[in-house]
Parts: structure tokens; C-alpha cells; sequence
């Protein structure tokens, strides 16, 4: 390994307004290397990341490149210097054919300006067999699965003459099958000396494929690691700053309520296997996992919004049909509140119809008058204390936590049995958070079941009694929220 | 666009926006967008002719538009849930020609031969609309084919030849006025009729508020527990519906079931409705805007017809600039000209 650092940043700081997003880091990045970067959600890994494939311009510190200072313009600009990013959302063709996507935007064109068809499948054969890769270049993107997809994005990358690459969170989507074949990947582009910079949730994955961890914690560089020196102990020590205590080990047990109000047996489909859970009357049942470990389409199956290929759902002794409809799961008392809240809402509408939306054939035999729906509506808005209160507002007016009321307090006319909610307080401030949560623990008090689903672990540990840790689809932990820690979930997934 | 141009545009829009803000009178106003270019229309038609203003020729206006409203009412069901339907035109051709045929050919008594060809066009969209929600084929599509096969049982009933004897209930409703020569055509009461109907299934019924939401968004009906798949069935239904009501209106208006008659409704429909307010993308619109749509698209057209002056050749190149220019007017007013958030 040579000595100068393909990529160096030092000194590097930048601030949003008030938040001080990284505060003074220093990184390197060496040739023919994999550099991990870990830490908590809003630790500055995305912030870091996007200063080093050019997104952001705007920060205080200096960029070397091949030890020369560097300030680069803009992503186009950073592949230009060799440095190109995957971001974790594809953005491959599937419709394309392997060789147009390896050269999109840059086919080679005969001398009459046509796309010279032969040499781009020549040169995209060449490449793929160069990196060790046997695909059809021919053959449609489609026609292969997700993880050879991924794979093509890298290549396109490369091909593209990136010697530096940026992999944000590549394995969230994909099947530990595919995983092997990305972790495979990474391993032939280091023997050919390219350098990589991985970002993952996933501490075994980073455990297994870096050279070096670096750990980043409230913005700071908190410590870089080489491979030999890393434990997933040690990581999670140092993403939460403090020593975990091992001899408090997770109690794992069952529902202590002795109600049960829902049980869910064997759910599966193509996204998650054999889910089997209890949740008692009163009780708070939290389930984490990192993105794409099929958490939310569990909540989303239990309203019926997802299709089942087998399981059961028992709702206080009823059964539900196979597949029933989400309008069947709210005639029977369950209420979902989805992740990405703006889809569940009719931002232009004013509060109170979209509070009444679910349940209009409740509220008005046959016309929904405005009377009786504010009538339903105006409770449940100065239960959540939805703010300014007008029920005619039109709720995209409302802030991000005002919003999120909104869709809990369509739920409270007429009160369910068991409430899902899938990321009840993202994108809050901690103000609207606490208030939020504060709601949640009273709904249990009240005797809702609840279903907290998240993929931040201070939401489920602030209100759940019982937590399910679900990784790659199916459950790898249960455990009682006693004395339970941020780093007995994160060990998990 | 050159850069100039669209700054000193984006600026106007900009300082329009502005003005609007300012004042609620201003925000009325604009809200009225469709409405003030009705009467900017029919200003200027009264001041540029003499005859367009008699008491006549608005009862002239009303009559011609009154197929056109049966077809729109319909289609703003359509278009209030984002989708669209290409068959109305050939489902009314074919729901004339299935009645004149069962009337004159084979010689049943009415109301047989008009239930008949309203059953027909209901049912196609009713197949359109379970082709569509059920195998997830764009309406685009499901209602192109439909129009083609309605196209094509039409040829084949008539063999491609005008049936001229017609039912007296498709005249009655067509071309009898009510109080004598100067009284109210039977077509313009059938047209407020079913207008009204629409307006009231719209604005106060379960149906019409679902009609809304899923339109505006649905995943948020979804997640209401809203049935969308069988709110577009019974959508695309309602459309066949208005359509073959219109085939026998139409039919008794010309004395006559013509093949062709009703082809140039498509387009004529879905110009009027949107240009009363009613958005291609769904959730935003109405009754009361496809109504001043009606009438602008009505005012407009009998208008040129009433300049002498004008080319007939050139009715059709200025009815399009302007519809074009109404249609600018009305997103600049209001302020629908959204940013694009494609990425």
C-alpha cells in the first residue's frame, strides 16, 4: 500500500443552520482498501459521505486528492476525479440491456452519430470479463435478479472510471444470498486496487468486508480501527460512547400481559418468514430492524394492505379471513399509521375530513354533512392537541409532527383495538417526538395494543415494554425493554 | 426557452402570485379564474355581434352543448379519479345504433330499444372498468380497446349505413321543446338533470367523497380503508352510462343513428371538462366547474359562428388558440402552474 491516502479529508466541519452536522473530522482513505464508516442514525456517516462524492460544496476544511488540495464542484465533477458514489436506492435501468446501463450517457456513437451497438456489447464483454463477471451483455437488466443489478451499478461506476467508490448502505435490500455475491464484489475490486468507502448499518457485514472502521458520533470522529482491533463489542462501545455493561443480558420472554389481544402466527410472503407475535391489552410491543428487514411490510400485511402467502391473524378470538381487506382490518379494530405519513394523508383537504376518512359510513348514514363530521372530528383534534386546532385547516399547512397527530387522531373516534404505527415519530423534532411518544404510552394505559415499528432504536426503547428485533425478514430476537439497551438491538441486526 | 423570455415571465407569474396573496379579494377572484374567462368570452361576443346575444341564440347555446354536458357529466367522474375514458364517443355510436336497430329492424316497442343501447354502453364500461382494476390495465388502454370494439359491433349492426327512423321517446328527448316552438328543449332539462345528479353523487354521498380521495391520493384511500379497485368499476360504469344516455340523445337530436354521428364528442368532452377546472391528474374539480366549462366551450364555439366576418376555415385553428389560452390563464390564476418535483 502506498503511503499517500487516495482520498483525505481533514479538518472537516459543517453546520445546518444550528446543528453541527461534523464537527472537525479527519479521514483517509487508502488505495486498494475497504474504509467503513459506522455509526447511529445522525451521527454525520451521510453528511461525510456526500462532502466526499462532491454533493455538498459548502464546508470548512480541506480535501485532498492524491495529496493535492482539492475542492470539487459538484458528483459529475467528483467522477470526473475518479470518485463515484451507489446510493442506496438504485438507479440501473431494468429495461435497459446490461451493456446500455454499464454506458448510459455515454455510448459510443459511430462517426454518423448512431449508438455503435457492436462495440459498446464488445467493450461492455470486455469490462464485465476484466472484473471477473460473467453476464449477457445483451440480455435485458431485468432478466437478472436485485443483487446482480447492484452489481452492474458498481460496474457502471467503475466502467465510468471511478477509482474510488462510495457504497451507501448496498445490502438493505438484498437477500443474504446476494449479499455474499456483493460481498464477493468488494473483494475482486480490492485485489484490483480500486478503494472503497462502505457505509452500513449492518456491524457484522462491515466486521467482515474493511480493512479500517472509522466510527463517527455526534459528528466527531470518536475513533478509526483497523480490522484486527474491531469487535462488534468495541464498534457499538464506541457508537454509543459509553462501556456496555455485558452482565445485564436481554430478558427474553414472552407476552407478561395476560390478555392477548392479537396473535400473529407463521405471517409470510416474499419480504419476511414465519412471524409469530403476541401483543397484550395495555401493552406497547416494539419491532426494529434496520431498513429492508421487512418490518414495515409486516405492519403493512396486518392491515391487509400487503399480500399474505400464509399465517394467521387472531384479533381477540376472531380470525381473520386470508388476505382480508384493510377496510375488514378497521371494521375490526385494528388502525394503522404508515411510515411515509404524507401518502396517508389528503395534504389539501382540511383536518377534519382527514380524520374521518376511515370511518364516513360510521359518521353519516348515507351523506357525510360537515356538522357531524366536525362533530366526530373536534374530539379527537384537541385529544392529540393538534395545533393551530381549526379542523378546517388543510392539513398540508400543518408541520411534519402536526401532520403525524393528524393521522393518529383519525383513529380515535372510534377507538381501536390494536393501533400499528410504522415510524411514529420520524423526521420530528424532539419537542413533536416527546409529545408523540407521551400519546403512545397513554393509548396503552387506555388498553390499545400497540405496535411500535421503527428502525430507530430510541423510539422502540421510549415506549415499548417487549421488543422484536427483525433482520432479513425474519425475527432474531425477543426481548423484554428492562434495563435494554440501544447495543442489545444493534448486536442483532 | 430563450432565458430572457422565461425570466421576465417567471417574474410576471412571480408578481401575479403576489398580487393574489395580497388581498382575499384578490384570492376570490382568482379562485374564479374559469368563471371570468366565461365572461371575457361572452363580453366580447355580444360587443363583436349582433346576434349573439339574443335570447335565441343563448337558448341555441344551451341545445348545443346539452349532448356535450351528458358525455361531460360522466367524465368528470372520470377525470376526478385521474383516469381517463377514450370510449365515450364510440360507446354512444354504439348505443344509438343498438336501439335504432332493435326499433326499426326488429321492430320493438320503446323503451326496449333505449334500454337496450344504454344497458350496451353501461356494460362495456363496466367491463373497461374491471379490465382496468382488476388486471391493473391503464384505463388509457382498457378504454382504447373498448372504443375499438364498440367502433366495431357499431359497423357491424348498421353495415355502415344510417338508420333513419327513430323512436319518438329518442326524439322526444333529442329535438321536442316543452311550452311550444319558443319553449325549453327537452335536451337542455335532460342535461341539467343529469348534471344535477352528478353534482349531488359528488358532493354529498359516500361515493362521491371516495370519488375524491382516491383521485387525490390512493394510497391515503387505501389506507382509509377505501376499496379503490370497485370505485373505478363503478366510475368507468357511470361514464358508459352518460355515454349511451347521450347515443340516444344524440340520435334523436339528428332525426337519425349515424355510424360517425357522435366521433368529435371525445375530444369536445374531455376539452370542456378540463377547461372548467376539473385536473387530468384527479382529486381536484367538479360539477360546477364542468358546467362554466360547458359554457365556455359552448360561448366559444357559437360565437365564431355568429362573426360573419371571421374565415370558416380558420373556426377551428382559433377555437384551439384560444381553449389554449384559457387553459394558460386558468393555471397562472390559479397558481396550479406547480413546480416540477420530478426529482
Amino acid at each position: 500500500m502506498s503511503t499517500v491516502p487516495i482520498v483525505e479529508l481533514r479538518d472537516v466541519s459543517k453546520n445546518f443552520r444550528s446543528i453541527q452536522a461534523l464537527d472537525h473530522v479527519d479521514f483517509d482513505l487508502r488505495e486498494g482498501e475497504v474504509h467503513a464508516l459506522v455509526g447511529e442514525n445522525g451521527a454525520g456517516k451521510s453528511t461525510l459521505m456526500r462532502i466526499l462524492a462532491g454533493i455538498y460544496t459548502d464546508y470548512e476544511g480541506t480535501y485532498f486528492l492524491d495529496g493535492k488540495e482539492t475542492r470539487l464542484n459538484s458528483p459529475h465533477d467528483a467522477l470526473a476525479h475518479g470518485i463515484g458514489m451507489i446510493h442506496q436506492e438504485l438507479s440501473v435501468i431494468p429495461e435497459l440491456s446490461v451493456a446500455e446501463n454499464l454506458y448510459l450517457g455515454r455510448q459510443p456513437v459511430t462517426r454518423w452519430g448512431a449508438i455503435d451497438w457492436k462495440k459498446m456489447y464488445r467493450n461492455a464483454e470486455e469490462e464485465l470479463a476484466k472484473l471477473g463477471f460473467t453476464l449477457d451483455a445483451r440480455l435485458d437488466l431485468e432478466q437478472y435478479p436485485l443483487g446482480t443489478q447492484q452489481v452492474v451499478e458498481v460496474l457502471r461506476t467503475i466502467v465510468s472510471g471511478a477509482r474510488v467508490l462510495i457504497m451507501d448502505e448496498p445490502t438493505s435490500a438484498l437477500s443474504p444470498a446476494e449479499v455474499e455475491q456483493l460481498m464477493a464484489l468488494v473483494d475482486t475490486l480490492r485485489q484490483q486496487k480500486r478503494s472503497i468507502i462502505y457505509i452500513s448499518h449492518f456491524l457484522e457485514e462491515v466486521l467482515h468486508v474493511a480493512d479500517r472502521i472509522t466510527v463517527l458520533r455526534n459528528g466527531r470522529s470518536v475513533a478509526t480501527l483497523t480490522r484486527a482491533e474491531a469487535s462488534l463489542d468495541r464498534l457499538i462501545e464506541l457508537m454509543l460512547g459509553r462501556e456496555v455493561d455485558h452482565t445485564v443480558r436481554p430478558i427474553t420472554a414472552e407476552s407478561e400481559h395476560e390478555q392477548t389481544l392479537l396473535e400473529v402466527k407463521d405471517l409470510t410472503s416474499d419480504k419476511f418468514r414465519d412471524i409469530n407475535f403476541r401483543v397484550g391489552r395495555g401493552e406497547i410491543l416494539g419491532i426494529y430492524g434496520a431498513i429492508g428487514a421487512g418490518h414495515f411490510d409486516v405492519a403493512r400485511a396486518l392491515f391487509g394492505l400487503y399480500k399474505l402467502d400464509s399465517g394467521t391473524i387472531i384479533l381477540e378470538g376472531e380470525t381473520f379471513p386470508p388476505n382480508h381487506s384493510a377496510r375488514y382490518a378497521i371494521r375490526h379494530g385494528l388502525a394503522y399509521a404508515i411510515e411515509a405519513r404524507r401518502k396517508s394523508l389528503l395534504l389539501d383537504q382540511p383536518i377534519y375530513q382527514n380524520i374521518t376518512m376511515p370511518h364516513l359510513e360510521r359518521i353519516g348514514r348515507f351523506v357525510p354533512q360537515q356538522a357531524q363530521e366536525l362533530a366526530a372530528a373536534n374530539p379527537t383534534i384537541a385529544q392529540v392537541n393538534v395545533i393551530p386546532p381549526d379542523p378546517l385547516n388543510p392539513v398540508g399547512k400543518l408541520s411534519g409532527g402536526n401532520q403525524q397527530k393528524v393521522a393518529i387522531a383519525r383513529w380515535l373516534t372510534f377507538p381501536p383495538k390494536v393501533f400499528i404505527m410504522s415510524e411514529p415519530t420520524r423526521g420530528m423534532d424532539v419537542g413533536a417526538k416527546s409529545e408523540v411518544l407521551a400519546l403512545l404510552r397513554r393509548f396503552g394505559e387506555q388498553g390499545y395494543g400497540i405496535i411500535v415499528v421503527s428502525s430507530e432504536p430510541e423510539t422502540i426503547l421510549a415506549v415499548s415494554n417487549r421488543v422484536i428485533v427483525m433482520a432479513r425478514g425474519e425475527i432474531v430476537g425477543r426481548m423484554v425493554n428492562k434495563n435494554l439497551d440501544k447495543d442489545a438491538l444493534m448486536r442483532l441486526i | 426557452m430563450n432565458s430572457a423570455i422565461k425570466q421576465r415571465l417567471d417574474t410576471f407569474v412571480d408578481r401575479f402570485r403576489s398580487l393574489q396573496e395580497s388581498s382575499p379579494w384578490m384570492r376570490r377572484f382568482s379562485m374564479l379564474a374559469q368563471l371570468w374567462t366565461l365572461i371575457a368570452l361572452f363580453v366580447f361576443f355580444s360587443l363583436a355581434s349582433d346576434s349573439f346575444s339574443r335570447p335565441i341564440n343563448l337558448r341555441n347555446i344551451l341545445t348545443q352543448v346539452s349532448t356535450l354536458a351528458i358525455f361531460a357529466s360522466g367524465m368528470t367522474f372520470v377525470l376526478l379519479l385521474g383516469q381517463i375514458d377514450l370510449s365515450i364517443a364510440t360507446l354512444a355510436g354504439l348505443s344509438a345504433m343498438i336501439s335504432a336497430h332493435l326499433y326499426s329492424k326488429l321492430g320493438y316497442a320503446e323503451p326496449i330499444p333505449s334500454l337496450a343501447g344504454i344497458g350496451a354502453a353501461t356494460g362495456l364500461g363496466l367491463i373497461s372498468g374491471i379490465a382496468s382494476a382488476r388486471f391493473r390495465i391503464p384505463t388509457f388502454m382498457s378504454t382504447l380497446a373498448m372504443s375499438l370494439i364498440a367502433g366495431g359491433l357499431t359497423t357491424y349492426i348498421s353495415k355502415g349505413r344510417v338508420i333513419t327512423k327513430v323512436s319518438e321517446l329518442s326524439m322526444t328527448l333529442g329535438s321536442k321543446r316543452i311550452g311550444g316552438a319558443d319553449g325549453l328543449p327537452v335536451i337542455v332539462i335532460v342535461a341539467i338533470v343529469t348534471l344535477a345528479i352528478g353534482y349531488v353523487v359528488l358532493r354529498y354521498t359516500r361515493f362521491g367523497r371516495y370519488t375524491y380521495m382516491t383521485g387525490a391520493s390512493k394510497s391515503a384511500a387505501r389506507l382509509a380503508g377505501v376499496n379503490t379497485d370497485r370505485i373505478l368499476v363503478v366510475v368507468m360504469t357511470i361514464s358508459g352510462f352518460c355515454a349511451g344516455l347521450a347515443g340516444i340523445i344524440s340520435m334523436g337530436r339528428l332525426h337519425s343513428a349515424q355510424p360517425d354521428a357522435t366521433d368529435s364528442f371525445l375530444i369536445d368532452t374531455i376539452g370542456a371538462v378540463v377547461l372548467g377546472g376539473t385536473s387530468l391528474m384527479g382529486g381536484r374539480g367538479g360539477m360546477p366547474q364542468t358546467v362554466i366549462g360547458l359554457l365556455i366551450y359552448g360561448t366559444l364555439r357559437n360565437g365564431l359562428d355568429n362573426i360573419p366576418s371571421i374565415d370558416i376555415y380558420l373556426k377551428e385553428f382559433i377555437t384551439g388558440t384560444v381553449l389554449l389560452v384559457a387553459l394558460l390563464i386558468n393555471t397562472v390564476f390559479a397558481g396550479r402552474a406547480e413546480r416540477d418535483q420530478t426529482i
